[in-house]
């Protein structure tokens, strides 16, 4: 096992980014956050990739790479692989996480009667805080990916939390 | 009982002696005087609206803060009535107890205060304070999708917590 | 009941979850590349790593308190020794050193040996005036504040601009007392 940090920094890290691009940088322009997010988890996800496959022969097909990134990729990154994967055989592969990690701490209280104060909940806004989160996990998943030669689009669906699906098409 | 994915919490929750729900209610504040978070177990009786009754509390153990310190008979730390504290600054007290209810109040360096009001009957709540600490972390401060310094409104810690105060004895 | 005495740090980190750090230091480095296309100034850059830091300081404080058991942070002296020694060891594993302590006692140096944020990391010529781990200054900021420390971080000496450790110096300048928040009184 190599050098190791505690969960925190990542996790803290992870909310701070988000929310610099969201809050500070992008307010008004939620899509240009988004890309950016995306794209620093496309960065990380290159590289690890990288790093994870230097002593490995190329993979044969998609759907090994896939395979690869289900058990080997997501046990370095969350310690645990993926559920289930589903295909079509088309290009089009489902990842299901079933307690994804970076989203287990999430919460929100959707009961009005505990309000200390009148102040109105804004359930609206916090769910999209919570699908900005969505945009790097799936950055590092494309990133990944495209290191092993796999050009793609990925999407997460989180309407089943705690799990988590990342939907990844193939690009032709 | 397991709250978070398999690591250890510190300290361990003190193990329930009885299943009665002995809590009243939990207030928590930060150093502003702000209720981040009031809930309510057991209160037939209300005499003030929440707002005023948040500022009571808050009044309450600000006063008796500054007086506890300041008639500490062998601590030099005093401070003058009235003069302004820095958080954990002199002594403290922890909790006091009349004939219907016990408060219990632990205040952290961060100067976030926790409140709890049981059963005149209940033990020493120190750890069990420390515990809620505990789970504020986990499920508070570490939640992504709460703003430090704003109201208390995550799902998950309400439902730890109202689980954790029915072990309460 | 004494109060227990504060655990140390490497109990801590033994017993929280961990993740592996290549996942955090590639992150926190796409991160820094990220603002340096966004924001084209290395100033701005470094001043947005702060910023980040001071927010995250202000969330990590609580765990630091709740998971450590210190009870109180008075004394400027004891509390810097404590981040040092105890926060540094339970969030990124690696010791860190407090010297250089002024005749007062406001004033001292945090030296780290080992820096998780820099490995994999050389900085190109590109980047002259990047305070890399700019991000630290600020956590340590961040968390002394809500302990009610007004404090000023800067970076004394760094190895990724040719010195032999890093270095942060960090300087008490006021501590703040709780007043009473309520002006009116009913």
């Amino acid at each position: 096992m190599g050098r190791e940090v505690s969960e925190s920094c990542i996790d803290s890290l992870l909310i701070e980014m988000v929310s610099t691009y969201c809050n500070r940088f992008y307010a008004n322009k939620p899509e240009l956050a988004a890309r950016r997010i995306e794209s620093i988890g496309y960065q990380v996800g290159h590289q690890l990739s990288e790093r994870y496959t230097m002593e490995r022969p190329r993979f044969s097909d998609h759907l090994e790479a896939i395979k690869f990134i289900c058990k080997d990729f997501w046990s370095e990154l969350f310690k645990k692989q993926i559920d289930n994967l589903k295909t079509n055989h088309r290009g089009t592969f489902v990842l299901q996480d079933n307690n994804f990690r970076w989203l287990t701490r999430m919460s929100i209280d959707q009961s009005p009667e505990n309000g200390t104060s009148g102040e109105a909940p804004i359930i609206a806004d916090e769910k999209a805080v919570e699908s900005m989160h969505l945009y790097f996990p799936c950055g590092i998943i494309r990133g990944a990916l495209s290191n092993l030669g796999i050009p793609c689009a990925v999407s997460a669906d989180i309407s089943n939390l705690p799990a988590c699906s990342f939907v990844v098409r193939i690009k032709a | 009982m397991q709250f978070f994915g398999g690591s250890e919490i510190s300290p361990s929750p003190p193990v329930p002696t009885a299943t009665a729900n002995n809590a009243h209610m939990m207030y928590i504040f930060n150093r502003n005087g702000v209720c981040l978070l009031y809930r309510e177990w057991n209160r037939p009786l209300h005499t003030l609206n929440a707002q005023q009754d948040h500022k009571l509390m808050f009044g309450l153990l600000f006063s008796l803060k500054s007086l506890t310190a300041k008639m500490d008979p062998i601590n030099a730390e005093k401070g003058n009535l009235g003069i302004p504290q820095l958080p954990g600054q002199g002594c403290s007290f922890h909790s006091f107890r009349t004939n219907t209810y016990k408060l219990s109040f632990m205040e952290t360096p961060s100067g976030i205060k926790f409140i709890l009001i049981t059963n005149p009957r209940t033990g020493d709540l120190r750890e069990t304070l420390k515990y809620i600490y505990n789970l504020y972390v986990e499920y508070v401060a570490k939640n992504a999708l709460y703003t430090p310094g704003t109201l208390i409104r995550c799902e998950l810690f309400n439902t730890a917590l109202d689980q954790y105060v029915r072990s309460i004895a | 009941m004494a109060p227990a005495a504060p655990r140390s740090g490497e109990a801590i980190f033994s017993s929280v979850d961990r993740v592996n750090a290549e996942l955090f230091t590639l992150t926190y480095g796409a991160i820094v590349r990220q603002l340096l296309n966004d924001l084209e100034e290395v100033e701005e850059v470094n001043k947005q790593l702060d910023q980040m830091g001071y927010n995250i300081g202000i969330r990590l404080i609580d765990e630091f308190l709740a998971k450590s058991n210190v009870s109180r942070c008075v004394d400027f002296k004891e509390t810097a020794d404590m981040i040092a020694k105890v926060g540094f060891k339970m969030f990124l594993g690696v010791t860190a050193s407090v010297t250089k302590w002024d005749a007062d006692g406001s004033c001292c140096s945090i030296v780290l040996e080992e820096n998780p944020l820099v490995d994999f990391v050389e900085l190109p010529d590109t980047c002259q005036g990047l305070y890399y781990c700019n991000i630290l200054s600020g956590v340590i900021r961040g968390a002394l504040e809500m302990v009610a420390m007004k404090t000023e971080v800067t970076w004394i000496r760094d190895m990724l601009r040719g010195d032999d450790a890093y270095e942060l110096q960090v300087k008490l300048l006021s501590q703040l007392p709780e007043e009473y928040p309520y002006k009116d009184d009913e």
